[in-house]
């Protein structure tokens, strides 16, 4: 119905609040809500002094186009719906829900307790009254039904994630335990569902108990879950009389619990409402991919105290709901390592809760990050970690994990606590620019073994520089691969030349293993190098070395315009430059290297090859931003695996292998063709399908037949 | 208390490498340098003395007889908590051998009076394993070689070691101090030196100091001071090996005309 032309003045339309309150229930309301606000209040200051306990961060933006990409994130749950699409539209129920009901209580107050007694201004009746009911119904809805999902996913469904078990600690650990966690949880949305359901249940209770007024009962239907309430308590026997009594309890209930939740948001998980929204709204665009630069002057490199992170990072502790993505995602984890980002970011909240929530900041022992104590984590945990990225780009409230293991890493990495072939690969790096202990004079090596020379970029100018970087340079497997690019680019016609010793390793590895000053070294030596030669554009066929120079050498004053070679063929290929003569069909799929794919975001690419050259491309489960880490990033490619325990790169077999009829695992990495052609025997499927990096399968389509290509090196 | 640590810059070689057309080296360009191995663990035996008792000051020097080029060796030493590092070379100390090297090492330990004097066993490129036992003749204090354990207490005037001998067998010994050892591979794990380690230590200040000021005259140094002489520097003919085959006789007989070819008789 709608009041137009209606009898009544639209006056009458509206809820009396506090309707036949006593005074001092009144009162005693109102010096509730203030206490809860208090409360509150202080919380917030509380957390916002403990993030103010961290360092500036010069990375946060605030600027626009930040603001705008974090408040779209919250609005579409953009994130939230990603690989589990059910809980994050549960989530956008409740979000929505919850804020149109808060927004509702917010436009009552106003005119309650602001516009009309300081103005006299009324705006809460009449057709405004009757569709603000019918919102609130449907939110309410939205609300109950979001969180009952949820409540079924915890007791039910069940899923591993949310059971909190820790891969970091022994099971008498003293913080393994996670069933305060748990019992929060629970509590939280208990809390919330009783704040849905009474408000319901007072809307249909005051039904009856006005039932006689039409200005109440007529307007039934615009609250259609009140009402339908208000039928079901009429039916089990409530009488006005009854519903007085029963609209005081509820209403009491319903308050407190409301009050009780505002005041325990900044003590509680609640407190994700804030944190959340502040932390997607300052999300780094490169968090992984462009790691921090020590500030010139600054002589401690790497975090050891809660206080040396930035206040950024502090908040993103509190972020963090335990939602599980990453800890779902993370190869270490996967494969039975001792880390899982999750718990690296939940002990770390659990120090700063214990340490950082007081007025005065405690002796730095007590804010000591690294160890194996309560809140701490260990160097077993953070030397796991193949910073694949594969945390940072699922969490749903934009928590950076990997900058801040790598910043742990730096202090590790000071102290010499590190796997010790680890840190003679380091020192070796140092001596001899690669991580092969080769002589710098090797490393063109390679190129000897081609049909026509190859230009040596230092001495003469060239359109394209190859940066080539170690494996595609030293590892005998690779420098075929490397040959064959070698070839397709001059059967393009491609003006191309490399450093020769010129060129060191690129230090993306280096870098994310938390050997800073030997990456300082190395990107200044490889800048210098580039500089002094005379090309327009970079092309490499290693990922990580096209991650650190596009991303990171910037920072380092090496500005270059850099493409994988996946982007650099098809564009080839489009352009009519190379010409594909032979359409294999085979049957492959495809494994995305993180720095290719989930840094870079160069998923397409590789596809459109695979599908120029006529391959019927079949996707893994974890494909593209969920690939799977082969687990040699990080610098772990040059620790061994513990024996004995699945290495990330079997399991990612065993997982192309389930894949009928499968027969190339198609590769476009050095890195992952050395871990999968290894992990491809040490899992037993070799002779079902084969490894092939795709640029040899290119060349084969392509047909790039160089009499005297047979050479090799 | 202090602790006095020779060290060297060693030389790794490149693959492919070219004698010095003088024939008595192997030419600069070739060179692969870096700290001895040795000297890493005699460096980190000090530096556990000095963290093992916080409560004695102990002062680690390091000193290396060489050119600047050796700088780079000295920073690693300071970028691992070396107090100190002094450097002493003039031309005339050009073509030292160990004994010379000896003398003027003696010389700063002389100057500095440390209660201990560490050297590598031997280094990783020339091995003479002559240096450090030489400094202790020139300087007369109690010395042991190889040592592979050692106690000590800053302070002390006295110092327990275990050194490893032949055939398996180990040594324990009590020396007076002052004392030098030279201090075998594998007494303890080297910490590692990060590059920014490094870098800031490029900032501490090397004493730099030349011969006359540490009271050597010029015939001290170099080749002069040295009792051995460098002739020629070169890469061994390859040797041949080959099986012989037959029975005994056969064998004797084929045994007699490769030496009779190779004496020429």
């Amino acid at each position: 119905m709608s009041l137009d032309g209606g009898m009544m003045d639209p006056h009458a339309f509206t809820r009396i609040l506090f309707q036949d309150f006593p005074s001092w229930e009144v009162s005693f309301f109102y010096l509730v809500g203030f206490a809860a606000i208090g409360s509150f209040i202080y919380g917030v200051y509380r957390e916002v002094r403990k993030y103010l306990r961290g360092v500036p961060d010069a990375r946060v933006i605030w600027d626009y186009a930040h603001i705008k990409q974090g408040i779209v994130a919250i609005a579409t749950h953009r994130t939230l719906v990603r690989r589990d699409p059910y809980a994050g539209m549960a989530h956008r129920a409740i979000f929505y829900g919850f804020g149109v009901l808060f927004m509702g209580t917010s436009i009552i107050t106003l005119e309650y307790d602001i516009t009309s007694k300081l103005f006299g201004i009324h705006y809460w009746y009449g057709d405004f009254y009757l569709w603000f009911k019918l919102a609130m119904n449907i939110a309410g809805v939205s609300l109950v039904g979001g969180l009952i999902y949820m409540m079924v996913r915890r007791g039910w469904i069940k899923p591993p994630k949310l059971d909190y078990a820790r891969p970091d600690r022994a099971p008498d650990a003293p913080d393994y335990d996670r069933s305060n966690y748990r019992i929060e949880d629970w509590l939280f949305l208990w809390i919330l569902v009783i704040i849905g359901v009474s408000g319901f249940v007072l809307s249909g209770a005051r039904m009856i108990w006005l039932a006689d007024r039409p200005e109440v009962w007529d307007i039934r239907w615009w609250s259609p879950v009140g009402a339908f309430f208000a039928y079901g308590l009429r039916a089990l026997g409530l009488d006005a009389e009854g519903a007085v009594i029963l609209r005081q309890l509820i209403w009491w209930s319903h308050g407190a619990l409301a009050l009780t939740l505002i005041s325990l948001i900044p003590y509680t998980k609640a407190k994700h409402i804030f944190t959340a929204i502040i932390s997607l709204v300052v999300r780094d665009p490169l968090p992984a991919q462009r790691l921090p630069k020590v500030p010139e002057g600054q002589e401690q490199i790497g975090y050891r105290f809660l206080t040396d992170m930035s206040w950024k990072q502090l908040l993103h502790l509190d972020a963090c709901t335990k939602c599980g993505r990453c800890h779902e995602a993370c190869p270490a984890r996967t494969t039975g390592g001792p880390l899982s980002p999750r718990d690296v970011i939940l002990s770390l909240r659990e120090l700063a809760n214990s340490a950082l929530q007081y007025s005065a900041v405690p002796e730095q022992s007590k804010l000591a990050m690294h160890g194996t104590g309560v809140g701490q984590v260990s160097s077993e945990t953070l030397w796991a970690c193949r910073t694949c990225m594969a945390c940072v780009e699922i969490c749903p409230v934009a928590v950076e994990h990997v900058p801040i293991i790598v910043q742990m890493r730096r202090a590790l990495v000071e102290e010499g606590d590190m796997d010790p072939l680890l840190q003679k690969t380091l020192q070796t790096i140092h001596k001899s620019g690669n991580s092969f202990g080769e002589s710098r004079r090797k490393r063109g090596g390679w190129a000897k073994g081609l049909p026509f020379p190859v230009k040596d970029a230092r001495k003469e100018p060239v359109d394209v520089l190859w940066f080539v970087g170690d494996y595609a340079s030293f590892d005998p497997r690779n420098q075929k691969v490397s040959q064959a690019f070698a070839r397709l680019m001059h059967a393009a016609g491609i003006d191309f030349g490399i450093l020769y010793d010129g060129e060191s390793n690129a230090g993306n590895d280096i870098r994310r293993v938390g050997e800073e000053g030997l990456y300082e070294h190395l990107a200044e030596s490889n800048i210098s190098a580039m500089q002094s030669a005379d090309f327009n554009r970079v092309v490499t066929t290693d990922p990580h070395s096209f991650n650190t120079i596009k991303n990171e050498y910037p920072d380092f004053g090496g500005q270059f315009e850099i493409e994988h070679y996946t982007s650099f063929v098809m564009k080839l290929i489009e352009e009519g430059r190379l010409t594909v003569k032979k359409q294999l069909g085979h049957r492959v799929t495809f494994h995305d290297p993180c720095h290719l794919g989930r840094f870079n975001k160069g998923y397409d690419a590789p596809r459109k090859l695979l599908e120029a050259i006529g391959c019927e491309l079949v996707e893994m489960k974890r494909c593209k931003d969920n690939s799977f880490c082969c687990g040699a990033g990080g610098g772990r490619i040059w620790v061994p695996d513990p024996v004995g325990t699945e290495k990330p790169a079997q399991n990612r077999m065993r997982e192309a292998a389930s894949i009928e009829g499968l027969e190339v695992y198609v590769v476009s990495c050095p890195k992952d063709l050395t871990m999968f052609e290894d992990a491809l025997k040490t899992t037993g499927y070799e002779g079902k399908f084969v490894v092939r990096e795709l640029l040899e399968m290119l060349e084969e389509a392509l047909e790039i037949n160089l009499v005297e290509a047979e050479v090799t090196a | 208390m202090k602790i006095l640590i020779a060290i060297k810059q060693a030389i790794a070689l490149d693959e492919d490498f070219e004698i010095r057309a003088d024939g008595r080296d192997i030419e600069e360009d070739f060179f692969l340098p870096d700290l001895n191995e040795w000297d890493e663990y005699s460096l980190e035996e000090a530096m556990l003395i000095k963290e093992r008792h916080a409560d004695t000051p102990v002062e680690v020097v390091c000193v290396t007889i060489a050119p600047d080029s050796a700088d780079e060796a000295l920073r690693k030493c300071l970028a691992k908590g070396a107090d100190r590092a002094i450097r002493v070379w003039d031309e005339s100390m050009e073509g030292s051998d160990p004994v010379a090297i000896a003398r003027a090492l003696a010389a700063v330990a002389k100057k500095e009076a440390p209660d201990l004097f560490f050297a590598g066993v031997q280094s990783s490129d020339h091995a003479h394993g002559a240096t450090g036992i030489a400094v202790a003749g020139f300087l007369g204090w109690a010395h042991s070689a190889v040592v592979a354990r050692l106690d000590y207490t800053p302070g002390a005037k006295e110092v327990v070691l275990k050194r490893e001998l032949e055939g398996g067998l180990s040594q324990e010994l009590r020396l007076p101090c002052p004392a030098v050892l030279t201090i075998q591979l594998g007494i303890n794990k080297p910490r590692y030196a990060s590059l920014r380690g490094m870098k800031l230590a490029a900032a501490k200040p090397i004493e730099t100091l030349a011969p006359g000021d540490i009271g050597l005259a010029t015939n001290d140094c170099g080749e002069s001071g040295s009792l051995a002489r460098v002739r020629r520097m070169y890469v061994p003919e390859k040797q041949r090996a080959q099986i012989l085959a037959g029975d005994v006789a056969a064998q004797a007989k084929a045994l007699a005309a490769i030496i009779r070819e190779a004496t020429g008789s």
